[in-house]
């Protein structure tokens, strides 16, 4: 599982059918860093220290295994220490 | 889900069984990165869109049995880069 900070919501309207109309969130693994793209399972705002699931996992932490998420949002931490 | 930008389309005529016709498009990432993925959305040129890789990346497609391990899930809308 990865440790990432969630930036801000996706908006994406014209999307394949399959993800029907799951919030989408951007997520960073530090500020400045790549910006990813995870499917919230658990209701989380931005600033928010989440941790994430990728592969099989993500599709089955989504809510089905045909769901085709490759990362998946399945907690928020209550407390992080960025820079520790 | 990763984040990219398509740079254009991609013609393979003569391409493996497998991948059937598949409409593909060129795609780079946030760091200039290169890769190739399946499209069942229409993506066009220019686009900021997602994508999701491994054994989703076939569910993604409307037909699962495609060999492709990227698959664009939709386009972002207002993204700033």
């Amino acid at each position: 599982m990865r440790i990432m900070r969630v930036e801000k919501t996706l908006v994406s309207t014209n999307r394949i059918d399959s993800f029907g109309h799951r919030p989408l969130l951007v997520v960073q693994d530090k500020p400045g860093g790549t910006r990813s793209v995870a499917v919230d399972a658990v209701g989380c705002v931005p600033g928010d220290w989440v941790i994430c699931v990728g592969s099989s996992a993500a599709r089955e932490a989504a809510g089905s295994k045909d769901f085709p998420s490759d990362l998946t949002i399945v907690g928020i931490i209550d407390r992080w220490n960025a820079e520790g | 889900m990763e984040i990219w930008r398509v740079k254009d389309e991609l013609v393979c005529t003569r391409r493996a069984p497998g991948l059937k016709s598949a409409s593909l498009r060129v795609l780079q990432g946030q760091r200039g990165n290169i890769e190739v993925a399946t499209d069942p959305v229409g993506a066009p040129v220019g686009k900021w869109v997602f994508t999701t890789l491994g054994s989703a990346a076939r569910i993604a497609m409307p037909d699962a049995t495609v060999t492709t391990d990227l698959t664009i899930c939709g386009i972002i809308e207002g993204w700033e880069e």
